[in-house]
């Protein structure tokens, strides 16, 4: 197990992960990442389109852009012996080019499984101005201390919950 | 205005067999898709002593984006000239039909992801996928906003589940 592996123990209700930031993304951010993926949504590079024709304040950041943020956040979180199992995204408002995001996570619930921990979390990206453009949850898996890592391929299936201790 | 009418509501169920992407989890992809997500982990690019993945990797979300046209496939581009054409084709990704909506803008409304292994380099990828659900909401500046949900499963070319995605997008 590595030295700075993030362990079950380590984590409280309550606590809020670092955060993540990325950008200013511009809108040459975007065009790599819709060349990346050959995404030609036009949306995404073509401002005349996305303001005139499809009534947008400017050209977006790709939704798919955004969740690969999250999920950036949330595996440095758990480190390489945990897992991040499930993201489950709401975009509630677009993000524009030029605004740089800020991706954050708070701890939920914890719950023990047989093998390794269970933490539910709130997830969040929020602009600079404050305002929350995605909002969801996650469940990652984390290693006890001192026993192994959580399994890889990961296996839910294999673990029984049981009930948070006091 | 979208509304669900019979032709678009018969797409609601429908669902592709598995299709295998064009090539398979490519280095220099998975490259190009690491800098665009500002992701420079080496662990996409060689084979770490420590790591226990068993080859090079694919960032998490590779294989849900990594299904492009094959080459004799009907370009999309060609209607590239028409005002309305906005350059998307679900088509390219899922292998489902686009709903019969020209005209009409696409946002994604949210997204469900279960993840269970990396693909590796030089695996090979399937998918299926199907048009689960299709509805209408009132929307709240007015006017009817069409919702579509699409399940897709991501497995390697010998079966072992690396993801599931379930994606909601919204045409106003």
């Amino acid at each position: 197990m590595t030295a700075h592996q993030l362990c079950f123990e380590d984590v409280a209700i309550g606590d809020e992960i670092p955060e993540l930031v990325r950008g200013p993304l511009t809108s040459v951010h975007l065009m790599r990442w819709s060349a990346a993926t050959e995404n030609w949504h036009r949306i995404h590079y073509d401002f005349p389109f996305a303001v005139e024709h499809d009534k947008l304040p400017g050209l977006l950041i790709h939704g798919d852009l955004k969740l690969q943020f999250v999920f950036k956040c949330l595996m440095d979180w758990v480190g390489d012996n945990g897992w991040v199992w499930k993201v489950s995204a709401q975009f509630r408002d677009v993000n524009l080019a030029g605004e740089t995001l800020t991706i954050c996570a708070r701890v939920l619930e914890r719950e023990r499984a047989k093998d390794f921990g269970i933490v539910n979390l709130s997830i969040g990206i929020r602009n600079e101005d404050g305002d929350e453009s995605i909002r969801g949850s996650a469940v990652v898996a984390l290693p006890y201390r001192g026993g192994p890592a959580v399994p890889y391929p990961f296996q839910p299936a294999e673990t029984a919950k049981v009930a948070e201790e006091a | 205005m979208t509304p669900l009418n019979d032709e678009v509501r018969r797409y609601m169920g429908l669902s592709t067999g598995p299709i295998e992407a064009s090539e398979p989890v490519e280095k220099g992809e998975v490259r190009r898709f690491a800098q665009a997500i500002m992701d420079e982990h080496p662990r996409y690019a060689e084979e770490r002593p420590d790591d226990r993945y068993g080859a090079p990797i694919a960032p998490p979300l590779f294989p849900a984006l990594m299904f492009r046209r094959p080459l004799g496939k009907p370009d999309p581009l060609l209607h590239a000239g028409d005002p309305d054409y906005d350059g998307l084709s679900l088509a390219s990704h899922t292998g489902l039909p686009d709903l019969p909506l020209p005209g009409s803008a696409l946002v994604s409304a949210g997204v469900e992801a279960e993840f269970y292994r990396y693909a590796r380099h030089g695996e090979s990828v399937v998918q299926r996928s199907v048009y689960r659900d299709i509805y209408e909401k009132q929307s709240s500046r007015g006017g009817q906003l069409l919702f579509t949900v699409i399940d897709s499963e991501f497995r390697t070319g010998g079966g072992e589940l690396l993801l599931r995605f379930s994606y909601r997008y919204v045409r106003r």
